[in-house]
């Protein structure tokens, strides 16, 4: 069996990475303003369906790959400024509410435009092929995505730790009033904050269509395991969102390889598992949503 | 409102739905989604006793309904059970449900609580898609409507009948809800939404409340779960999804969170509503996301809250609730609050 553990190892890892920046992306949105984005699978499948329809209009798969979140995040901001702000003054569970009708119109709207059905989305040629390791073979797609992947959470952690604006965002994670008294305008904090959770899912979108194909469902299927790995991260910790998606990724990919039946409700389990131990999640922060 | 007035609101209520076959022809509704409506209500009051009395963002309440449908189907299609027992055993499948979930779901408050309950309702969702054998998987399982009872009532019921059975639970389970939530255990859970900490420091287990509140609201879904199941004769795995959970949110939160009636007027609009748009075009869904957003951002005390504070004080309705309504039990409530 172990000619098919390592590769589906490394399947788990790449699907892990996936979950993360998923995860990063909510958490990033819940921690500054306890905003809960079911939507944010919607705006996957947006970025992927966005980056289809450019290659078929001829423009490069490299070109799309960037442009594709980049329109993402037009209409992320403009969602965010129109209909997610009214709710920053009130309870979590509202902002979930309307996220929650927000995906359901985008999942028929992409029914519209771009048919019920699944459409091919294949990668470029270059990346066609596989890699040949001796003992096994993985595709070269997968490398380039965990590859983008880690960058992106890498890229993510320096601008969040090194830059002035990034400082400005964490701070106001921890006391908003305060960056506000200090002068920081909280509201082009909160738009880019929103921005940048969905440039993050619209690049992970763009990706999955490539690897698990692209349907107006598609990005909501990624989005109860991302919830499920902020939840065994612990809310409020970016780096748990790592560790738990990819935790998440391979217990999926594990169960898949020996009891497929399991393979759905393994996370769960996990959660369960998580949660009693550690209620707060593994690495969940002290007085974050109770 | 008063004792006496609501007396006379839930009179007329129970004529006009004791009416309900007669109405049906001239308002172009099938009779048996009126049974729907009344099947409907009690899982929206399910999580009206949860999110708009105890505060909690009961978003998996699926799970319940679901684990109703299918103990119901099961039970009818593997031991031949009858009407009345198929209901019972969906209700007990809803309550075990409840009772492996909640010492997990109890750990936290809050959002968390909400996502806790999305995720593990899944579970149900996954295993109902995944053991094709027994419960057809994604297809789900038809199944015939057994006869009503043991013994005598051994007798097949039409849909007339089904309609006045589903009434008279629906009866039942209103004038229960009533006087649960004005128990004091339902002041509790109000005192619980209202401020946990305190209703702690004043020697109360909130954790053993809430737990109670959960298995009763699983019940009544489980309740609920098995009556649509047995209504349309069919179960399928979406009616576990958090979908399904996010639509008796929304019923809940359209008719008014915090009120009887409310749950009753959302589940009335939300069912007719779909059946009628449904039948013009295939965009329902398109509507029914709009009526998330409109509802949150336009209105979130629903249409009996927001009705109900115009009759109070004769006057239009204030985003912010004054400081004196908070310690009002009775009055409708934006959910979540103080949580």
């Amino acid at each position: 069996m172990f000619h098919e553990l390592a590769p589906q190892l490394f399947n788990g890892l790449v699907l892990g990475a996936f979950y993360a920046i998923v995860a990063i992306g909510l958490s990033l949105i819940m921690n500054l303003t306890g905003t809960i984005n079911m939507a944010h699978g919607s705006f996957m499948t947006l970025a992927g369906y966005l980056a289809y329809s450019l290659v078929l209009r001829g423009t490069s798969f490299w070109f799309a790959l960037l442009a594709a979140p980049l329109i993402g995040v037009l209409v992320g901001v403009l969602v965010e400024r129109t209909l997610v702000r009214p709710l920053y003054k009130r309870e979590p569970f509202y902002s979930l509410l309307m996220t929650f009708g927000l995906s359901l119109m985008a999942e028929e709207a992409f029914r519209l435009i771009w048919g019920p059905n699944g459409v091919p989305f294949s990668p470029p040629p270059g990346l066609g092929s596989a890699v040949s390791l001796g003992f096994m073979s993985f595709p070269t797609f997968r490398i380039f995505i965990a590859v983008v992947l880690v960058v992106a959470i890498v890229a993510l952690a320096l601008f969040l730790t090194r830059t002035r604006f990034g400082l400005r965002l964490r701070a106001a994670v921890q006391d908003t009033e305060m960056i506000a008294a200090l002068g920081t305008n909280t509201q082009v904090l909160y738009a880019v904050n929103f921005g940048l959770g969905i440039f993050l899912a619209g690049i992970a979108g763009v990706l999955a269509a490539g690897m698990l194909g692209l349907s107006p469902t598609s990005g909501n299927a990624l989005l109860m395991p991302a919830f499920v790995t902020v939840i065994i991260g612990g809310m409020g910790s970016l780096f748990g969102s790592i560790v738990g998606g990819v935790l998440v990724g391979l217990v999926i990919s594990m169960t898949t390889l020996f009891v497929p039946a399991a393979s759905e409700v393994s996370m769960y389990v996990l959660m369960a598992i998580v949660l009693m131990v550690r209620p707060r999640g593994l690495f969940g922060e002290e007085g974050i949503f109770g | 409102m008063s004792g006496r007035r609501e007396l006379l609101v839930f009179a007329a209520a129970a004529i006009l739905f004791a009416c309900g076959p007669l109405i049906s022809p001239f308002i172009h509704v099938d009779l048996s989604i009126l049974s729907e409506v009344l099947v409907t209500t009690l899982a929206v009051l399910s999580v009206n006793l949860l999110l708009g009395y105890t505060g909690l963002p009961a978003f998996g309440n699926a799970a319940y309904f679901g684990l109703g449908t299918y103990g119901a189907a099961l039970s009818v299609t593997y031991l031949h059970v009858d009407l009345i027992t198929a209901i019972l055993v969906g209700a007990l499948a809803a309550v075990i449900g409840a009772l492996i979930l909640g010492p997990f779901l109890l750990r936290r408050r809050g959002i968390y609580f909400g996502l806790l309950s999305i995720a593990f309702g899944q579970v149900f969702y996954f295993i109902a898609y995944r053991y094709t054998d027994v419960t057809g998987g994604e297809d789900g399982m038809q199944f015939p409507r057994p006869p009503f009872g043991p013994g005598i009532a051994h007798v097949a019921i039409n849909g007339l009948q089904f309609y006045y059975l589903a009434f008279v639970v629906f009866l039942i389970a209103m004038i229960a809800f009533h006087v649960i939530v004005r128990s004091p255990f339902g002041r509790t859970l109000i005192a619980i939404r209202q401020n946990e900490a305190r209703v702690r420091y004043l020697g109360l287990d909130t954790d053993r409340f809430i737990f109670v509140a959960l298995l009763i609201s699983a019940l009544m879904a489980g309740i609920s779960g098995a009556m649509f199941g047995l209504l349309i004769n069919f179960a399928y795995p979406l009616e576990l999804d958090w979908h399904q959970s996010g639509n008796f949110v929304l019923m809940m939160i359209l008719g008014g969170a915090g009120t009887i009636w409310g749950s009753v007027v959302g589940a009335l609009i939300y069912v007719i509503g779909k059946d009628i748009i449904s039948t013009i075009t295939p965009l329902w869904q398109i509507f029914l996301g709009a009526l998330f957003v409109a509802c949150v951002l336009g209105f979130p005390r629903g249409i009996v809250g927001s009705l109900g504070s115009l009759v109070r004080r004769g006057a239009p309705v204030s985003e912010d609730v004054s400081a004196n309504e908070a310690f009002d039990a009775n009055a409708p409530v934006e959910v979540g609050r103080g949580v």
